[in-house]
């Protein structure tokens, strides 16, 4: 158990900057993810972090030691891959008991460690068997155990959880969220998927082409929005071209197309600036127009910006409405699947209300025409 | 799956190209190897014996050079894999800038015929040839050594022409390692020698085997080489066959060679593949 420290580290790869100095301390025990698109330079900083990739700049710090330029083997680390890779050739106990060997435990201090690392991951029972014969999930559970096993200072995870199916992915979620706080190892989980990072961190790292936007709680990564690039990745955002009406103090008033006229809680624009606007679909309420609102719903009637329903998608859990607002302008809106919201027909006029916080205005992303 | 039918139809006209000039041949052969020879009037009518294939397991000089072609399968092959694991994992892991240089390197040799090459070798290893004369020169040896018409002149022939089938069959298990497994294995502690050694090796025996194979294979059914780096009177499997047909004219003898050619090689690619299916168990 150590912290894991980032100075100024940055990788170049000829003339392109992948990684740029990133500057970054992780705490002792704690579970940190690095979120972002494919090609943002997550993996990059994981793979240097393992040794496997050599920054260009800047060191990498394992408690107070610089491991910046040590090979792989001497780090200390434990690295879980997007491919498990086990070693096809050996057993489950042999793969878990392959780190262990290498720091000279042995004997029945070794068989000891390696059944206590395959009952962590619930796997006890598996213990002969080779790679070829467990399911995904189960291999994946061994490649953690293998990892865990020589009792690592640090944890690194690169997108462990992608090539595995929808519901295993969140049960191994939560079993790997509460493996982590058994065992209390720093840990630095690298993924592209915001559920995972929201659900599993202390604190998130949000990146985009090289730079870390944001670092922090996952409640101030989703509520407290950075950057242009964070409000936009995270949640499920409508996008929508508009412009600033009026600033007051972080927030003000945006316009989109001609009429409507929301209220933003951070503009990071000036007054007539064009904008690209925010606004969540999961943070936006309908309700059909005439049909009385229960008091609770919206504490502070705020006037509700008036549309047309033109889709419905029901997904389960969730409903999807597609709502014109005003010509040309169109925004989805998510509600649970329970309740009078969830079953407005194509057509309804519904109001929508449309809280603040849920709306950003940002640089647009290309120059307004 | 699919379809047997539409298998056997994929396979038949190779099937039938091998029955025709092959399977139909060698069939042939198979009546001959129980005749006769009788010296100047030629096959015996009507006398059927098992004495060829009797001679063989008993004769003194046809057992040497079973076992002199066996032990030469065995230490080309065995040359071929120390000399060319190293190229493989080069070509495989190596700068990706030189991998076609090298593997074009490997495979130039193949692009010179056969004879060429074995006479190149003779140019060099001939008691007055180059390596010889070289030696001499500096004045390590006094006499020359005999490079050829032996073990030696036939092994480093065959080895080089054979090296890139081998270096190629590795390549291609070497490139089938993952590489997150050997980053894996870096990760919990192995150094590179014994990342080496304990996965990359390992995984690379399918190739290491079926690279043996193929060499083995060849080297045992040779027949060019081994006439010229040999000699006429160090002979091989290959070369006495030859002799038996064309200078002996005693072609049941060489049709019960090369039908005990043919067993040991079919013998030996059974051995493998029952060793490889125990080790893809694993793999």
């Amino acid at each position: 158990m150590s912290t894991l420290t980032f100075e100024a580290l940055g990788k170049s790869y000829g003339d392109t900057e992948v990684v740029r100095d990133i500057s970054l301390t992780i705490r002792e025990g704690e579970f940190v993810s690095l979120l972002g698109p494919s090609g943002c330079g997550k993996t990059t900083i994981l793979r240097m972090v393992a040794g496997l990739v050599e920054p260009s700049r800047g060191r990498i710090l394992i408690g107070s030691d610089d491991v910046t330029r040590l090979p792989p083997n001497r780090r200390g680390l434990g690295l879980v891959f997007q491919s498990y890779a086990l070693f096809p050739h050996l057993s489950v106990t042999e793969n878990v008991a392959f780190g262990l060997r290498r720091r000279k435990v042995a004997g029945a201090e070794l068989d000891r460690r390696v059944r206590e690392a395959l009952a962590m991951v619930r796997l006890a029972t598996f213990a002969d068997r080779m790679p070829r014969q467990l399911s995904g999930g189960q291999q994946q559970r061994v490649a953690i155990a293998r990892a865990i096993a020589p009792r690592p200072r640090v944890l690194l995870f690169d997108e462990p959880l992608s090539n595995l199916d929808a519901q295993l992915r969140e049960e191994m979620q939560i079993e790997l969220k509460r493996l982590q706080r058994d065992v209390g190892i720093t840990t630095l989980f690298v993924t592209h998927d915001q559920g995972e990072a929201l659900t599993m961190s202390d604190r998130v790292g949000v990146m985009a082409r090289g730079v870390m936007q944001q670092f922090a709680p996952p409640e101030d990564i989703y509520h407290r929005p950075a950057t242009a690039f964070v409000a936009g990745f995270i949640g499920r955002p409508n996008r929508l071209a508009g412009r600033v009406v009026r600033r007051d103090g972080a927030g003000g008033r945006v316009r989109i197309g001609d009429r409507v006229e929301l209220a933003a809680a951070a503009i990071d624009l000036p007054d007539g600036a064009a904008a690209s606007v925010i606004i969540r679909q999961e943070a936006i309420r309908l309700a059909a127009v005439g049909a009385t609102a229960s008091p609770s719903d919206a504490p502070d009637r705020v006037p509700g910006v008036p549309g047309t329903v033109l889709l419905r998608s029901f997904s389960g859990a969730r409903v999807q409405y597609v709502v014109r607002v005003a010509e040309g302008v169109e925004l989805v809106a998510e509600t649970g699947s329970q309740g009078a919201a969830a079953d407005l027909a194509p057509g309804t006029a519904v109001s929508l209300n449309i809280p603040p916080e849920a709306v950003f205005a940002m640089p647009p992303e290309e120059p307004a025409p | 799956m699919m379809p047997v039918r539409h298998a056997l139809l994929i396979l038949a006209p190779l099937g039938l190209v091998l029955a025709a000039f092959f399977l139909v041949p060698v069939l042939m052969l198979l009546p001959t190897s129980f005749g006769s020879y009788v010296p100047g009037s030629g096959i015996a009518k009507g006398v059927w014996t098992l004495e060829n294939y009797l001679r063989i397991a008993t004769d003194d000089y046809y057992r040497e050079v079973i076992w002199r072609t066996l032990g030469l399968g065995l230490g080309v092959s065995l040359a071929s894999l120390i000399l060319g694991y190293p190229v493989a994992w080069l070509i495989a892991r190596g700068p990706a800038s030189w991998r076609v240089p090298l593997i074009l390197l490997v495979v130039f040799p193949m692009l010179l015929n056969l004879v060429v090459r074995s006479f190149g070798w003779i140019v060099l290893l001939a008691n007055r040839g180059l390596v010889n004369n070289l030696l001499m020169q500096l004045g390590l040896i006094t006499a020359p050594i005999k490079l050829m018409f032996n073990l030696t002149g036939v092994m480093i022939g065959l080895t080089h022409i054979y090296l890139p089938f081998m270096v190629l069959m590795l390549v291609a298990a070497i490139r089938n390692i993952p590489r997150d497994v050997e980053a894996a294995a870096a990760t919990l502690g192995s150094s590179r020698t014994h990342v080496f050694l304990s996965v990359t090796l390992p995984l690379s025996a399918p190739g290491i085997l079926a690279g043996s194979i193929l060499v083995f294979v060849l080297t045992i059914s040779a027949l060019v080489t081994p006439r010229m780096l040999g000699g006429p009177t160090y002979k091989v499997m290959a070369t006495l066959i030859y002799d038996e047909y064309v200078q002996l004219l005693d072609w049941p003898s060489g049709s019960a060679l090369s039908f005990a050619l043919a067993l040991m090689a079919i013998g030996i690619i059974w051995a493998s593949s029952r060793l490889a299916r125990r080790w893809a168990g694993m793999a």
